[in-house]
């Protein structure tokens, strides 16, 4: 699961409010190289959850220097777009688990897929 | 009763692809034009989602975009992860993403296996929930107006079958168990077995899968809405051996267990069927198989049968082209010409069609049906992913298919899901709405 995913993800289990951002707990992360698109990621920025997206990368210890706040003018910073890159696409969980902050219940992620399936049973 | 429906998807689609799902690797069949062409009109840098992608195939259309793909059911996802692809396990009924934030979803063939409109419903709302205003949304569903399908009813169950999908080339044991299979059957002579590849059903499989679902639905109506069996090709066959005793069963509108056993002792005492297993187990199956095996063609038998509206309504139109199948002069593609040239073929359908008793020692006849559907393979059908043409082996060992499941599904008719939206998902607008492989293809924007 690459943090771009993460930062759509929110818990939709019953009662939960807000549900976003879910905690990560990572048992394995691989960083992968993805071929930088600097159009793709600039368009990209404006539709995320800026802080989640920081404090979810800080967690994960790829930060990367991000700055907590978003500052105008980014499009021509192609560092700090490359920065937002690699947090976006290149650092991947690949075992591990995603825990709603309110509810405390976790979804399992296994060979890199999130498991989001509510267990009715413990609904 | 949304538990009854949640059972109904569980048993009767979540379960069959799951099993089925190792078949889906090899079926990588090429994007649908329509889909391939919306997905590349989407802006460089959209956030797209496919709803139930199943083995992502829609998941590396657009490169310039970042595509997100769900579904239901591990194996399919696994699937696309071993492809490199960004997927994961969710509900459609219950998506576990942000209001607002992706700029595009797709959903190709999921809506139909919600077993109620108000699941079909949520489902939608679901998908138009976490879409960005101005974002569009792409949905298909199977028609009730196919081409190559006839449907008894809008919610049936449509047999999945292994044979028609291609064979695993890596996987040189599947040869030899079926081959097997193959003279384990000849053996055998209480199990009704078919003789084409892609016409096979197996009737013990059949019955276990009726049998659990009964054990799981121990109330009367399995899921809101009526419920039927819909075989497609295998139904010509299966129902001629069985008879009228258990096709009045399968299309009853609610199933106990009490009528259940009844049916299974008579179908269990129905012994001539063996007859013409025996002989016909042996026939070559076609080269290319394809669903569009004609079944529409010897399926208009059952219409008579049939109280149901939706054949009231259409039976005219249907009965023409039976009749025009049947006509010697349509022989121009070359695929009705054997049974054009018989006119007592044509006398033993309409006799069957007249007569609902059992005709199961009838095994001239069954013969015929199933030149008949040799002859009306090949062609246009695409419907599906189970349409897609395949190479099948000309081996007769690959006759006999052990792994016949049964998927739900709800046919659309004309208009039901533009008008679904337009009545019941206010928040979207429909943009377009058309007829596309067998689909509808409804395309509506997040207001």
């Amino acid at each position: 699961m690459k943090l771009l995913t993460h930062n759509m993800l929110r818990s939709h289990v019953t009662g939960v409010t807000r549900g976003f951002p879910l905690i990560i707990r990572a048992d394995e992360v691989k960083v992968n190289s993805v071929d930088f698109n600097r159009e793709f990621v600039s368009r990209m920025i404006p539709k995320l959850e800026w802080e989640a997206l920081v404090e979810t990368a800080e967690s994960l210890g790829h930060g990367s220097g991000l700055p907590r706040e978003l500052l105008s003018g980014y499009e021509n910073d192609e560092e700090f777009l490359k920065k937002v890159h690699h947090v976006l696409l290149e650092v991947e969980i690949i075992e591990g688990a995603l825990k709603c902050p309110e509810s405390g219940t976790e979804f399992p992620i296994t060979r890199g897929i999130p498991n989001m399936l509510i267990n009715e049973e413990e609904s | 009763m949304d538990y009854e429906a949640a059972q109904l998807e569980n048993q009767h689609v979540h379960s069959v692809y799951e099993s089925t799902a190792p078949y889906f690797n090899e079926v990588q069949s090429k994007a649908w034009p329509k889909v391939r062409q919306f997905l590349l009109e989407q802006k460089p840098g959209s956030l797209i989602v496919d709803i139930g992608c199943g083995t992502g195939k829609y998941l590396s259309v657009n490169t310039e975009t970042y595509n997100l793909g769900c579904d239901y059911c591990e194996p399919l996802v696994e699937i696309g992860r071993n492809n490199n692809l960004e997927v994961m396990m969710c509900d459609n009924l219950n998506l576990p993403f942000r209001d607002r934030c992706f700029d595009t979803v797709i959903s190709i063939g999921v809506i139909h296996h919600f077993s109620t409109k108000q699941r079909r419903i949520r489902a939608i709302k679901e998908m138009a929930r976490i879409l960005l205003p101005g974002g569009q949304i792409m949905l298909y569903v199977w028609a009730m107006e196919q081409k190559s399908r006839r449907f008894e009813k809008q919610d049936v169950f449509v047999p999945w079958n292994k044979a028609l999908l291609p064979r695993r080339t890596s996987d040189t044991s599947q040869c030899e168990s079926r081959q097997n299979s193959a003279l384990n059957a000849k053996q055998h002579n209480t199990t009704l077995k078919s003789m084409n590849e892609a016409e096979t059903i197996n009737l013990h499989n059949l019955r276990q899968t009726l049998e659990s679902k009964q054990a799981h639905h121990s109330g009367n109506c399995i899921a809101a809405e009526s419920c039927c069996i819909k075989f497609s090709n295998e139904d010509t066959r299966l129902y001629s051996a069985i008879g009228r005793s258990i096709r009045s069963w399968f299309f009853s509108r609610s199933l106990d267990e009490s009528s259940l056993r009844r049916q299974i002792d008579k179908m269990k005492s129905l012994s001539p069927m063996s007859g013409w297993v025996n002989s016909t187990v042996s026939v070559q199956p076609s080269r290319h198989c394809s669903l569009d095996l004609g079944h529409q063609r010897i399926i208009l038998k059952e219409h008579t049968f049939d109280d149901d509206d939706v054949f009231i309504k259409n039976s005219s139109h249907e009965k023409q082209q039976w009749f025009l199948t049947l006509d010697p002069s349509n022989t121009e593609n070359g695929r009705h010409c054997e049974l054009a040239q018989d006119g007592t073929k044509q006398a033993s359908f309409r006799a069957e069609s007249k007569h609902c008793s059992c005709i199961c020692s009838n095994e001239s006849n069954m013969r015929n049906q199933s030149t008949v559907l040799h002859r009306t393979s090949t062609t246009e059908s695409s419907d599906s992913v189970l349409d897609e043409t395949v190479a099948a082996s000309d081996q007769e060992a690959d006759t006999l298919d052990y792994n016949a499941y049964l998927r739900y599904y709800h046919v659309f008719r004309e208009g039901e899901l533009r008008s679904l939206l337009e009545s019941d998902v206010p928040e979207l607008h429909v943009i377009s709405c058309c007829f596309d492989h067998g689909n509808w293809c409804v395309i509506a924007e997040k207001k």
